[in-house]
Parts: C-alpha cells; sequence; structure tokens
C-alpha cells in the first residue's frame, strides 16, 4: 500500500510556537521533526514501502516520486521551501493524479497529509470547497473520494482546542468522511513542543506502520514471518457481519495443491512472506530484510546461515509447481507460492482469497478437502496422471447444455431448418431427426407455443408428399407419424403433451436394416 | 454486494388470463425454402407468437442468465395467475433451474381462450407473490440460525416482476395498492410466526405487455417510493424482440451486470475450412469486471495508454454504446495466448459470465472451445487484454488480471534472507512430503470416525508427518538412506496394519544386517573435521535417529509401539550406554510410565532433540568465522563438500544430550548463550579446535610449517 505524503507548505505552517527558554520552533519543524520519526521508522521497520513527498499551499508540487530510499526524502524534506496560501483541494487533486499514473485505480492508498489546520481562506479553502460541493459539474468534481481505496491520516500541527476555534477541526472532519471515512485525524496534545509531535506521529506509526509479523507453521515445521504489506482486515457482509476479519498471526499450511489445479484464482490482496529472526531473549524482532544496519550485520548473517522452513518452504513449491493452502482465520484461506521477480530473484508470496467457506468454486468447500490418504484410491492417479480438481458444480450452465432460445427469429428459423434437414435424411439420421423434434417440442410445449407444433407438423407433412421416389419408404412413415404426434402434443391433451413424454421413432419393418422390405 | 439484498429474492408473477392468448403480432417466418425446392411449392404461412409465449420465453432468458451467473443463492419464485395462483416452484435451491421451471410451465401451459375474464386476474398472482417474499429461504434459515441472539440482522427483500396486459394507469394503481395491502397484512402475519419474514423493502416492477402496432394504454414511470416497504416502476413494453431487451436490460440492472463484447475472434468457416472469419461474442458478467475501466474512466486517466506500454502488443478499445443507448458494452479484442504453460496469474477477480445469445452460432463456438479445453489440453485460457477467459469444470469465468505496476517489485530474494545462505536443504524430500499431504474434495459431511472434517484430518496428517523432519540433508543420517524409507513412509500412519509393523521391522533387521556387514552409512560430515566418525559411532547416530523418529509416533497406538520396541531390542547399544542404563535402571521404570502417557514422552522427546538443534546451530556459529564458499541459491543442495571436523567434537554435544536435560543445565545454557551475545568472542576461542587453541601460529607460519591451522590442513 504505498504512502503519499501531503505537506503544508503554505506561510502559516512558519508560525513560531511559544516555547520558554529552549530555540525557537516553527510548526514547519515540529512537521519535519515528526516525519522525519516516520521516516526513519519505515527505514528500519517498513523499508519496502513506496513513499512520495507531495508539498503543497496554492499549488502543489511532487517533491520525491514513488521510493524506497528514505534519505531522498528526508533531504527532500529539510529543503522544503516555503510559500504562499493552502489550497487543499488542487492538491488532492495532484495525488489522485500521481497515484493513478504510478498504480491504477484499484491499488489502495495511505495519504498522511500534515498541515497546521489553517486551511486557507476565500477561494480554493477548504471550506469554500466543501460548501461548494453540491454544486459542481462532473469535470469540477471534488477529488475525495478518490477512485482507488484511501486511508486518510490527516495530521495536525496543532492542538483540538485550537482547531475548534474556528471551523476546521469539522471541515477536516467532513473531509474524512468525504474520502470514505477510513483513516483518522491526529491532533498534539499540550504544548506543541518537539515531544508532543513525537506522540503523535508515534500514535500513527502504532497505527498505520507497525510491521505484520506471524509464524507460518506446517505441523511441526514453523518459521517466524513478516507479511508485507499488513494484510488489512476485511469486511464481508456489512449487514449481516458486519465485525471485520483480520487475519491471525498464526498461518497455518493445511495441504498443498498443484498450480494447474488451483489456476489462477482471484485475490483480495498479495502479501511478500519474509522469514525473520526472532531475538526472543531480548524480545525484539528484527526486520528480516536484507541491508540491514551495520550493527544488525553479525545477526542477519547468523540468520542466514540456519536452517528456515520458509526457504525449504519456497524451494520445493518453486520446484513442484505447487501451492499450499493456508488458513488465515476462521473460514478464510489464502495460498503461498513461489514469486519470480526476475530470473535470480524468486520470493515467498502469499495471497488471500476473498473470506468465506468456499473462495473458489472450483475447489469446492475448503473444510472438505482432506488428505490424499483419506481417500479409496489416489485421486491424483499412481502416476500423477490426473486430478480431482477441477471439482463439477451441481448443475450445468446453459451453454454447457443444449438450450433452447428463440428470442431471435433466427434461433427458431435454425431450430426447424435442423430437423428439416434431418428429415430429407432418413432413415440415416432417424436418431437425431427425433432429438431435434423433441427438443423442439419441449421447448414449444413450454413456451406455449402450440402454433408452432402445428406448423412443423405441417412441414412434415409437406415433406413426407415431396419425397423422390428413390427415397426409402422408412423416411415416409417416419415423416407422418412425426407430423402426427406434434399435432396431437399441439391439442394440449395431458396424455401427448407431457413435457417429458418423448416422441420415439416409430417400429417399421424397415427399421430394423434392410431385411423386411418386401413385406409391406 | 450485502447478502440479502432485494435481489436474494425475485419473484415472477406472469398473467395466465385469457387475454394473453392475444397474438404479438411478430410474425416469424419458419419456412425457409431452399432455392432449389422453391418451385411449385407453397410456402407455410409465418407463425406467430401470443403474449403468453413472448412473456414465458423472455422470463425464462432472464433466469437462464441469472442462474448462469448466480448458481446460488440469488432465487427465483415463479407465479402464475388466471382464476387462482399457480406456483411453479419453491425458494429451494434444488428447484432454482431453468429446466425445473420450464418442466412446470409445459405442465400449465398457454392460457385457455375460453376461461371467463370476469374471474381470472393478475391480482391472485400478486398476492401470492407477497405472500411467498414472507416465507423464509434455506439461506435466511442458515444466516438466522448462524446468528442466533443477532438474527434480526438478517433481512428480508424481495422484488416482484410483474408481466401483465394491464388495462389502464388506473389499474396499475389498483396492482400497486393492492401490493402495499398484502404487505401490510402479511407483515402482520408474520411477526407472529418462526417460518415467517416480514418484508422490509420490497420492489415491484411492473411490464405492461402489448401486440405490436397498438397504442399502449400504460405509460411508462421510473421508480418511485410508494412507501418506505415498497417502490415501484412500470414499464410499457411492446411483445417480441422490445420485451426481451427490456428484460435484458433490467436483469443487468436487478443483479449488478455488465456487458463485455470480445471481438475478432477467430473461426474457421465450415465450408472453406482452412479460411477463418472473424466474430464478436457478447458475454454478461458482474459489472466488477469492469471496475479499472469505470474508475479510470471517471478519472480521465487514458487506460488505452497503459495497457500498450505494459503488455506489448496487446490492446482494448474504450466503451461504446450500442442499441441507441439503451446497453453499453466493453470491448474487447480477442488474442489467444501464445504460451501453453501453467501458471499463476494475478489475478483480482474471476465472475461467472453467461452469453447475451447463447445458442448464436460464434456464441456457441467460443464457449465450446473453453469448455472442451480442459479435455484436450489445448490451451484453456485466452487472454484478453486486462481479461482473461478461461473455465473450471464447465463453468466459464472472465478474470480480471492485474495489469498496473505492482507495490511489491524488486523484492529482496528469498536467499538473502533468514535461511537463505543455507545450502542443503532437502528440496526434493519436501516435494515428496508435499504430494503426499495434496488434497482432495470429500463429499459433503463426510466426517471420520474422530467426527473431525477433512480438513482437520489434513491438518493432522501434516502434524503426524512433520513430527521428526530435518530440514536440512546434514541434520539427518536416516532420511539420506534407501533402506530406512519403507519405515519412515508407515510409521507416519495414523493406523497401521500387522503388515505394516512387519515390514518396519524388516527394515530395522536389515539394519542390522547393514551394521553387522559394517556397510557404510551416508552419515554427513559437514561440520567435522578429519574422516567423520568411526563406523560403530555413524551407527550409533543412525539408530539414535531412527529411535527419535520412532519415538515420535510411539503414542499413535499400540503397534506403533511395537516398532519401537523392535528397534531397542535390535539395536547395538555402546558399552557406556549399557553401563548407564543399568544405574539408570529405576529412572527408566518410571519413563515406561510415562511412555504410556505418550504426550509427554513427546514434548521430552522435544526438548533433546531442540538441544541437539541447539548444538547443531552453535557449531554453525562457530563456522561462521571461517571464510566459506557459499552457494546463493537454496535450490542446489550441495551438502558433502563443506569442511571436515574433528570426530570428537561432533559426538560430544551429542552425548551431552543423551540423558535427561536438567532444569539446571538448561537453563545454564540460555545464559551462556545470551552471554555470548553480549561479548566478542576471545579470538582464540573461536578459532579453537576442540576447545583447545594452538598458540603462536604466526611462527609456525612464518616457518613455514606443515600446520593446523583452525583444524584445517594447509600447506
Amino acid at each position: 500500500m504505498p504512502t503519499v505524503v501531503l505537506m503544508d507548505a503554505s506561510l502559516s505552517m512558519t508560525r513560531p510556537v511559544s516555547l520558554e527558554g529552549s530555540e525557537e520552533f516553527q510548526r514547519k519543524n515540529l512537521a519535519v521533526h515528526g516525519l522525519t520519526m516516520l521516516f526513519e521508522h519505515m527505514a528500519m521497520n517498513y523499508r519496502l514501502e513506496f513513499t512520495a513527498l507531495v508539498a503543497f499551499s496554492s499549488l502543489w508540487e511532487l517533491m520525491v516520486p514513488f521510493t524506497r530510499d528514505y534519505n531522498a526524502l528526508q533531504e527532500a524534506l529539510s529543503n522544503l521551501e516555503d510559500f504562499d496560501k493552502t489550497c487543499l483541494e488542487l492538491a488532492l487533486q495532484g495525488v489522485s493524479t500521481i497515484m493513478q499514473q504510478e498504480w491504477g485505480s484499484a491499488c489502495p492508498c495511505q495519504l498522511v497529509l500534515v498541515t497546521d489546520g489553517a486551511l486557507g481562506i476565500g477561494r480554493g479553502s477548504l471550506r469554500h470547497s466543501l460548501a461548494t460541493l453540491k454544486q459542481r459539474g462532473e469535470d469540477k468534481k471534488f477529488p475525495l473520494p478518490f477512485p482507488f481505496p484511501c486511508k486518510l491520516y490527516i495530521m495536525c500541527i496543532s492542538n483540538a482546542e485550537e482547531l475548534q476555534t474556528t471551523d476546521a477541526m469539522d471541515n477536516l472532519e467532513q473531509l474524512l468522511i468525504l474520502s470514505g471515512g477510513e483513516g483518522q485525524i491526529f491532533t498534539m496534545e499540550g504544548p506543541l513542543c518537539l515531544k508532543s509531535v513525537q506522540a503523535m506521529f508515534g500514535k500513527l506509526i502504532e497505527q498505520a506502520y507497525m510491521p505484520f509479523h506471524a509464524v507460518l507453521r506446517c505441523g511441526h515445521l514453523t518459521s517466524d514471518v513478516q507479511v508485507f504489506p499488513r494484510p488489512e482486515p476485511v469486511m464481508i457482509d456489512e449487514e449481516v457481519d458486519p465485525v471485520p476479519k483480520h487475519v491471525l498471526t498464526e498461518l497455518e499450511i493445511v495441504g498443498f495443491i498443484e498450480i494447474a489445479d488451483i489456476a489462477s484464482p482471484p485475490v483480495l490482496s498479495r502479501h511478500l512472506v519474509l522469514p525473520i529472526a526472532v531475538n526472543k531473549e531480548a524480545d525484539e524482532v528484527g526486520a528480516g530484510t536484507t541491508d540491514e544496519m551495520e550493527e544488525d550485520t553479525s545477526t542477519n548473517q547468523m540468520a542466514g546461515k540456519s536452517p528456515n522452513f520458509c526457504v525449504l518452504l519456497h524451494g520445493s513449491l518453486k520446484v513442484e509447481g505447487m501451492v499450499a493452502l493456508v488458513q488465515l482465520g476462521p473460514d478464510w484461506y489464502g495460498m503461498l507460492y513461489s514469486q519470480a521477480d526476475s530470473k535470480k530473484k524468486s520470493n515467498l508470496m502469499m495471497s488471500l482469497f476473498e473470506p468465506g467457506p468456499e473462495p473458489l468454486p472450483w475447489l469446492g468447500k475448503v473444510s472438505q478437502l482432506g488428505p490424499i490418504s483419506d481417500a479409496p484410491e489416489n485421486p491424483y492417479g499412481e502416476d500423477d496422471s490426473k486430478s480431482p480438481f477441477p471439482v463439477q458444480p451441481k448443475s450445468k450452465r446453459s451453454y454447457a447444455q443444449n438450450v433452447t432460445v428463440w428470442i431471435k427469429a433466427s434461433g427458431l428459423q435454425t431450430d426447424v431448418q435442423k430437423i428439416l434437414r434431418n428429415a430429407r435424411k432418413l432413415p440415416e439420421k432417424t436418431q437425431t431427426f427425433y432429438k431435434e423434434l423433441n427438443r423442439l417440442r419441449k421447448a414449444a410445449l413450454a413456451f406455449g407455443f402450440w402454433e408452432l407444433l402445428k406448423g412443423v407438423a405441417e412441414l412434415l407433412e409437406r415433406e413426407c408428399t415431396l419425397l423422390p421416389d428413390s427415397a426409402h419408404p422408412d423416411a415416409a412413415f417416419q415423416l407422418s407419424h412425426a407430423a402426427q404426434q406434434l399435432k396431437l402434443a399441439s391439442t394440449g391433451d395431458s396424455q401427448y403433451a407431457a413435457f417429458e413424454h418423448n416422441i420415439t421413432p416409430m417400429l417399421t419393418d424397415f427399421s430394423g436394416g434392410g431385411g423386411g422390405s418386401d413385406r409391406l | 454486494m450485502r447478502m440479502f439484498s432485494v435481489s436474494h429474492k425475485t419473484v415472477f408473477v406472469v398473467d395466465h388470463c385469457p387475454y394473453m392468448t392475444e397474438s404479438s403480432r411478430q410474425q416469424i417466418e419458419c419456412d425457409m425454402l431452399t432455392k432449389s425446392r422453391a418451385q411449385g411449392v407453397i410456402p407455410l404461412a409465418p407463425v406467430s407468437k401470443s403474449l403468453w409465449t413472448c412473456a414465458v420465453e423472455c422470463s425464462m432468458e432472464y433466469c437462464r442468465i441469472l442462474y448462469d451467473i448466480y448458481p446460488t443463492r440469488k432465487l427465483v419464485n415463479y407465479i402464475v395467475s388466471d382464476s387462482e395462483f399457480h406456483i411453479l416452484n419453491s425458494w429451494r435451491q434444488e428447484d432454482q433451474s431453468v429446466q425445473e421451471l420450464m418442466t412446470a410451465l409445459a405442465a400449465v401451459g398457454p392460457p385457455n381462450p375460453r376461461e371467463d375474464p370476469e374471474c381470472c386476474s393478475i391480482l391472485h398472482g400478486l398476492v401470492a407473490a407477497v405472500e411467498s417474499l414472507c416465507k423464509i429461504t434455506e439461506y435466511q434459515h442458515e444466516a438466522r440460525t448462524a446468528l442466533v441472539d443477532l438474527a434480526d440482522r438478517v433481512a428480508n427483500r424481495g422484488r416482484i416482476i410483474c408481466l401483465t396486459n394491464a388495462k389502464s394507469d388506473t389499474h396499475v394503481r389498483m396492482l400497486e395498492d393492492c401490493v402495499l395491502e398484502t404487505i401490510q397484512e402479511q407483515n402482520k402475519l408474520a411477526a407472529g410466526s418462526d417460518r415467517l419474514m416480514p418484508i422490509q423493502q420490497c420492489e415491484l416492477v411492473l411490464v405492461h405487455i402489448y401486440p405490436q402496432g397498438d397504442d399502449t394504454l400504460v405509460s411508462d414511470r421510473p421508480k418511485k417510493e410508494i412507501s418506505s416497504v415498497l417502490s415501484s416502476e412500470v414499464h410499457s413494453v411492446r411483445a417480441g424482440r422490445h420485451l426481451a431487451s427490456k428484460l435484458n436490460v433490467l436483469v443487468q440492472q436487478h443483479f449488478d451486470l455488465a456487458s463485455t463484447t470480445i471481438t475478432n475472434i477467430p473461426m474457421k468457416e465450415e465450408q472453406h475450412a482452412n479460411t477463418s472469419a472473424n466474430y464478436d461474442v457478447e458475454l454478461l458478467h458482474h459489472r466488477d469486471a469492469h471496475m479499472e475501466f469505470i474508475k479510470s474512466g471517471f478519472s480521465g486517466v487514458s487506460f488505452t495508454t497503459r495497457c500498450q506500454k505494459d503488455k506489448g502488443d496487446l490492446h482494448m478499445a474504450g466503451s461504446t454504446s450500442r442499441d441507441s443507448g439503451l446497453k453499453e458494452t466493453v470491448t474487447l479484442k480477442w488474442c489467444t495466448p501464445r504460451t501453453n504453460s501453467v501458471e499463476l496469474h494475478y489475478c483480482t477477480g474471476a465472475y461467472r459470465i453467461s452469453p447475451v445469445e447463447v445458442n448464436s452460432r460464434p456464441s456457441s463456438c467460443l464457449t465450446n472451445f473453453l469448455l472442451n479445453g480442459i479435455f484436450t489440453f489445448t490451451p484453456s485460457e485466452i487472454i484478453v487484454i486486462s481479461h482473461m477467459l478461461s473455465c473450471h469444470g464447465g463453468e466459464i469465468f472472465l478474470h480480471m488480471l492485474n495489469s498496473t505496476r505492482s507495490t511489491l517489485e524488486d523484492p529482496p530474494s528469498i536467499s538473502e534472507g533468514c535461511g537463505g545462505r543455507v545450502t542443503d536443504y532437502r528440496i526434493t524430500d519436501f516435494g515428496e512430503f508435499m504430494r503426499e499431504n495434496r488434497l482432495t474434495p470429500f463429499a459433503d459431511m463426510s466426517l471420520d470416525a474422530a467426527g473431525r472434517p477433512p480438513i482437520e484430518r489434513a491438518k493432522a496428517q501434516l502434524e503426524r508427518h512433520t513430527r521428526y523432519w530435518p530440514m536440512i540433508i546434514s541434520q539427518t543420517t536416516i532420511f539420506n538412506m534407501q533402506a530406512v524409507v519403507p519405515l519412515a513412509n508407515l510409521i507416519v500412519k495414523d493406523t497401521m496394519t500387522e503388515d505394516d509393523v512387519l515390514t518396519c521391522q524388516k527394515t530395522v533387521y536389515n539394519l542390522v544386517d547393514m551394521e553387522r556387514k559394517n556397510d557404510p552409512l551416508p552419515i554427513s560430515t559437514v561440520g567435522s573435521r578429519g574422516k567423520g566418525p568411526k563406523r560403530d559411532e555413524q551407527y550409533r547416530i543412525m539408530w539414535n535417529e531412527l529411535e527419535t523418529l520412532v519415538k515420535t509416533h510411539v503414542g499413535t497406538s499400540e503397534r506403533h509401539q511395537q516398532v519401537l520396541e523392535c528397534i531397542i531390542a535390535c539395536r547395538s547399544k555402546p558399552p557406556e550406554e549399557e553401563e548407564r542404563k543399568k544405574r539408570g535402571r529405576k529412572r527408566e521404570d518410571k519413563e515406561d510410565k510415562t511412555e504410556k502417557n505418550g504426550k509427554e514422552l513427546e514434548e521430552k522427546m522435544w526438548t533433546q532433540d531442540s538441544d541437539r538443534l541447539k548444538g547443531a546451530m552453535e557449531r554453525e556459529k562457530e563456522d561462521q568465522s571461517e571464510s566459506e564458499v557459499i552457494k546463493d541459491s537454496p535450490d542446489s543442495p550441495e551438502p558433502f563438500n563443506k569442511k571436515p571436523r574433528l570426530a570428537t567434537e561432533e559426538i560430544q554435544p551429542l552425548e551431552k544430550s543423551k540423558g535427561p536435560v536438567s532444569l539446571f543445565s538448561l537453563w545454564t545454557n540460555r545464559i551462556t548463550q545470551a552471554n555470548s551475545r553480549k561479548h566478542q568472542e576471545f579470538a582464540g576461542r573461536i578459532n579453537s579446535v576442540n576447545n583447545k587453541a594452538e598458540l603462536y601460529q604466526h611462527l609456525k607460519d612464518e616457518n613455514g610449517l606443515d600446520v593446523h591451522e583452525n583444524g584445517k590442513a594447509t600447506r
């Protein structure tokens, strides 16, 4: 989930905060201090997150495009200049564009808006934007809600009391609701100082940037892992089940499935599963990613050399072309597989399925998946030549069965022509002729289309008269028999118009084969 | 989408009164004479459908699309109304199919034109529809039972689609009033019943059907709230083609569907087998499959260019509108896949499809191609730019593929992280393990003797199979020995047969035989210096490991116990152990008791084992000061190229772990380990061999003598 830091660079941010004794700070300094703390935390514990820095006043500027280089972000932050007045709407528009250009419109994002709560005056102020929300045309819509899912964190370099003296707080709350309600407004508690800005950013980190640690388990084989990005809680049905589901910190493998059988399933999100070294004595966790800080090198090297289940699992999944089905919570599953980033690099990846007992129709209910050793015979065959998947649905879809649709005249015409074509090739095509005839009969009965039955009966009678002299004598018998049966059905007489009834070929002396043709 | 939205329950009420026998006046020529036969033959008069036939076939088409895309959870109740109402099916899932409805409709037949029109009314059907909406569906029942106290979260909403021929706008208003009144009455009734639920929301869709050429007596009216429970809309439509397209639009609105037209599908012509023409096929599916387009359309980001940039030759056109703006369809260009390989695509959604014209030639050609794909192993998946059509078990899905930049790009390779430097993982063995632990579907409600569903049995099997499972080759002897395979495969089973026990015993005798013949063992020399342990030592290690494996399963059954007894009886005991055994007889008695308990023993085994692991890890730690050639890839295990070590050291930690570990020694080990991390180890101790450091090495180096350095012979 990429992060956009939207930094207020308007003049009001240069307002000094009054502090006794110590050197004088501007609000901007406090903001920079807080963001520095955030960037340092991310560099340490969340370094795979892509972050962009946007500064805004009456205009906006992309200071640092999406990057994992936190030094670059830090540097841009310290070189930030001061500009004119605040105009949030334009800046949000900018964020929307930047996000979509980089990640498309489905990728969820986190927006960290850092402002002093002075939201501008007159045209372009947030107050003005919100007041004119409903009077806009399609082309001038307010940028919120964004087309992509977004969590909006508003970091106010100001305390709640100060915001409440104006309508700033109300406006920000409205902004949060407009963006979809996901996120939070943070304000500073107590005097504006370094300590309180740290406390505020600490809360943000706690809420949005704590790495997700879990234990990956396969029977007795386990590994401590970091799942990146953090799996988000999922809501299934806000009405029946309004409690969001969280991924458990114990990820239990329940079994394995071939890649061909799982067949590119739809997933909610994808996550890297990175093995981490947990130092249990000190009860602290080091991020398992690569180039760590200098002092961690030795522990990392050691961790690199002790066997880890993730690496074993990844290696075998890759070689065998399989995925591991993993349980994420009650009635919630996902899959683990090897994902190649390039020729050399590959990784253990986890995809989350939709929560529920049956996330993929072609697997059936997950709770009904069991070990092959319980089956009377190996469903994969002794030589892996077959597969119990996909699970067949109970009923066939319309396109998998020979349905009759006469909405368009051509559909009806084709069906009638099919019967006539076969009628001309009697007795060779007797079976097909009656199959098509019965199909038409059934549909006509269901649709209450008796007129058609009469019509087709007449057609068959006419065909009978048009039979050439060379025709097989059986053809005439079958044609008049079929015509008669259709006519009987068209009366609605329950004896002949039963839906399940089928017209069967007339038993003639010819139908057995050439033998008895002289006994006419 | 909410499970119990209005679209959970749909009631069709179709007018079966005498006036519905009236002709739609849309004529169909079904006698298409071929040129050669045209002479002298009088063509058959064209047939025309009645209003009833039109209503029935269009409503069936609505249901066909609905059932294709939602085979479960979206239910239809079909009612026809004349002098009374006839309910053709129930809410039950097994009643939900077009076949079922067609059979029932055939039984009803077309309306009887001779019936007294005064007795007949659509009202009977509408009243029955409201009553039917109050009936609880199996899904509602299930959800209510699951929620117990919160059962009121399960809503009861529904939609009534009424196909009729109304007389006037006043008549329509009368029908609406009647529905509202019935809802109010029924809700009172339902409040006091367990099997009924009051209706919270009802959408009435009145479709007035009139013959072609007539003027309509009823005016269209968009949806309007009649009361808080009831909303109503009126559509006045000519029978035939117009009715069909109206119901097609409605089914899309009611079930959040959207249309995709796949263009330029190459198909072979029957007549000219070696040429192919291009066809278009229109499919319906859930509108979420267009999410990306809809959103980017709103925000004005050009998706076309993105696609071209990312996917090379694939491109998509924007949405186009047809049928005078009535129907929107997204056009996607067909693209035959180039590769046949099985790949795991990043797919963000998969949606069932239904072709708009199911029995048209191009449609059936496409669907048959996809349906049969899985049998003939021709590519069954067709990538359509951002989408892919794929068949799973007789159902075709439109998969939405991710085509934007990934936020997970350029991650650290697994070989750079924890455990990434280890090169002798048992990759092949674990692959075999995964094959044995593949899953297979079982019939519903198939519980075993212990009442466990299949998935719990799968977990239990994984637990059993991993009780003793060394991850790297150098950590194990027995799993590198072909001779142990039969026993290792059998001992993990939940139940062993008498034959299985025999096989295990044979395996053990075979090992005894090997030992007697002094056959070499594939024992790992990693971490040991010199030639590695002596032969009898190797066998001792092997027997210990085998015992460890079997002991973890000893609690499973009497027969598992027999295998352990066989091993203990057969294995040769080194002298000092024999001695200790004598001394520790008393303690062993105690152990015998716990053995029956099984589980306790298991835990003990784990402590011992983890100690062994710890020992191994410590050795690894020491290794780390030596510079080694490290293979980057975990996939190419190269176990035996590590430097050998002196045998004595290998054995000592094992010896220690033999006896029971006291709490004190556990604690001291822990403290020492923790402490050792806090300071830098003395260079001397790091470089020591067998805890003895050689002094004044540099002197020897300078003298160029053949010396031991780090326990390694150098020149």
